[in-house]
């Protein structure tokens, strides 16, 4: 007789260097039938346990007291690529957001966002599909913009679709909402929105790559 | 430890080296003095007065005028007493005076305390004693010897006065760089502190106050509200001016930011000329405000801030009940000119445009494009 199994509940590491934040997200995680595998204050820490807790979804607080929010992001995705991350931000932070984002965060949630809408993100991420607030489609419209007034040979550039479906996404209209107006399936608009992204975190992998051979850092030098 | 500080020291050592000098030439000198005991009498006045006005120059509150002018009468004293004290002839033919060199320390100290034109004046003063002890006719004065240390005593004094003045400007400028070094990192450490605990704690009432729901969720949305005007305050968002005269419409919008109403903006700021900012917030303000009146408690309102480059777009997006789309200049047409006015007559003038849009049960969307320039139409 076969019994039936639960799914592996999804395993997450909270890093959030207030304690009040940290329980209170663990709290709210564990509750809702996640397993947490982790719950750190510190940066190094979490880059350090990330390949021995295997976490699905890191939930990244980016002021964090000893490492930068973007460097957090690289490292825990160097230590153990197939985290997601999430990034936890309080308002204000775009700049950081979206650095953490072009380095491979899944997307952000308002640490003003409520516990559905926080379990609701984390269950995407786990999925493996971005978070895309309509604050996030702006950072991204914005950074596509901010491209585009300089361009060199490869700057990744959005086609005229996709300037279209950001745009909405920004003003808060859901995927369903926006296949709806364009008269295209739900998943077509999903991935329009997802290759925005990943043409965002190639181009920042590309230039990063470039600084390395261009400032003589790569590995198979002498 | 003040900059004029250095320049005291030098004077007053400046004083006891002149000292030793005009004690040495009193000492190989004698042949020139006609009252040799006085003279020392007079030497030891100066060694006295080099002592006590070392010591009541060495502290800035005792540097007052009645302390330069005694120090000025007592070095103009013992310079006329070489009158008594020396041979007529000796002293004629330029023998210099009992003082020495050391007659050149009131100018001195008068330029440091008032600068160069106060220096000026001691050194003439004492320049004049100087050259009164010649007695020789103004006309033949000019060509003589008699005007060496008198002019080179007034260049002196001018000199050390605009050194005197510079340093003092210096201190001020250093010490208005360090007043505000000391309140910017007083700024960043009360920001550190208020962000690892106000901030925290307001956010999670927020975040508690929503779930909880009823008068919870009015407390929060109010701590919310707090949470990112004290954010704005701390992290110094407080709206400057860019040198060329722009503002950052990202942040001027992001104050409108509240439970039912979303901002969403770049990550770089949206820099505007100071008036086209401040029209353009204020038009989709007038567009927020509409939306409050017309959808009710519970409508939500997004506003998307898009940089294009040459022109700047912003949208005003609700889920409210929407409009026929003839209503609007139905509006207009019978003078209720509210919405057309305030929102599409500011962008208008701004040589932007303004579409509203509505469906009936969807919403409505208000489109703003202002271009970059901001000449009026």
């Amino acid at each position: 007789m076969v019994t039936p199994v639960d799914p592996p509940a999804i395993r997450v590491m909270v890093v959030d260097d207030h304690p009040m934040w940290r329980d209170a997200v663990s709290r709210d995680l564990g509750d809702a039938g996640f397993e947490v595998v982790a719950a750190l204050g510190e940066g190094t820490q979490a880059m350090h346990v990330a390949s021995a807790v295997r976490p699905d979804v890191v939930v990244l607080d980016l002021q964090l007291p000893d490492v930068s929010g973007v460097d957090v992001t690289r490292g825990l995705l160097v230590a153990y690529p197939s985290a997601h991350v999430l990034v936890l931000s309080a308002s204000g932070e775009h700049r950081d957001v979206l650095n953490a984002v072009k380095a491979g965060a899944a997307g952000y949630i308002l640490k003003s966002a409520s516990r559905a809408e926080l379990l609701a993100a984390v269950r995407r991420a786990a999925a493996g599909e971005p978070v895309f607030s309509p604050g996030l489609a702006g950072l991204v419209l914005g950074e596509f913009r901010r491209l585009a007034a300089s361009p060199t040979p490869d700057t990744p550039q959005l086609t005229d679709r996709e300037t279209e479906i950001l745009q909405m996404v920004g003003t808060g209209l859901s995927y369903k909402q926006i296949a709806d107006r364009l008269v295209l399936s739900h998943r077509t608009v999903q991935n329009h929105v997802q290759n925005t992204l990943a043409k965002l975190q190639l181009h920042n992998r590309v230039d990063l790559v470039r600084y390395a051979i261009e400032h003589g850092l790569s590995s198979d030098r002498p | 430890m003040s900059l004029q500080a250095p320049l005291w020291r030098s004077i007053a050592a400046f004083r006891f080296a002149s000292l030793g000098y005009a004690a040495i030439l009193l000492l190989i000198r004698r042949d020139n003095y006609g009252h040799w005991g006085y003279a020392w009498a007079v030497l030891g006045g100066m060694i006295a007065w080099t002592f006590a006005s070392t010591i009541l120059y060495s502290v800035p509150a005792r540097r007052t005028r009645p302390v330069l002018a005694v120090d000025l009468f007592i070095t103009m004293t013992a310079v006329l007493s070489t009158a008594v004290l020396q041979y007529p002839q000796s002293t004629s033919a330029g023998v210099m005076p009992i003082t020495a060199t050391w007659l050149a320390g009131p100018a001195l100290a008068w330029a440091v305390v008032g600068g160069a034109r106060v220096g000026a004046v001691a050194a003439i003063l004492i320049g004049s004693c100087v050259v009164l002890l010649r007695h020789q006719r103004l006309t033949a004065l000019y060509q003589s010897t008699a005007l060496d240390g008198p002019v080179i005593l007034l260049m002196a004094a001018v000199l050390v006065g605009y050194i005197s003045t510079l340093t003092a400007r210096a201190e001020r400028a250093l010490q208005h760089a360090t007043e505000l070094e000391a309140a910017s990192r007083e700024r960043e450490r009360l920001a550190r502190s208020i962000h690892d605990s106000v901030l925290q704690v307001l956010a999670m009432v927020q975040r508690r106050g929503a779930e909880a729901g009823g008068a919870a969720a009015e407390i929060g949305r109010l701590a919310g509200e707090q949470e990112a005007a004290l954010r704005a305050l701390v992290t110094g968002d407080g709206q400057v001016l860019s040198p060329i005269g722009e503002l950052d419409l990202s942040v001027i919008l992001a104050r409108e930011a509240a439970a039912d109403v979303s901002v969403v903006t770049p990550a770089e700021p949206v820099l505007l000329a100071k008036r086209t900012a401040e029209e353009t917030a204020a038009a989709v303000r007038a567009a927020i405000d509409n939306v409050r009146r017309h959808c009710g408690d519970a409508g939500k309102a997004w506003v998307l801030v898009d940089d294009e480059g040459a022109e700047v777009s912003v949208t005003v997006r609700d889920d409210g009940p929407g409009m026929p789309s003839d209503r609007l200049a139905e509006a207009a047409a019978e003078g209720r000119l509210g919405v057309a006015q305030a929102i599409c007559g500011r962008i208008r003038d701004l040589g932007g445009l303004a579409d509203i849009s509505s469906t009936p049960g969807v919403g409505t969307e208000v489109k703003l494009r202002v271009p970059r320039s901001g000449q009026s139409a």
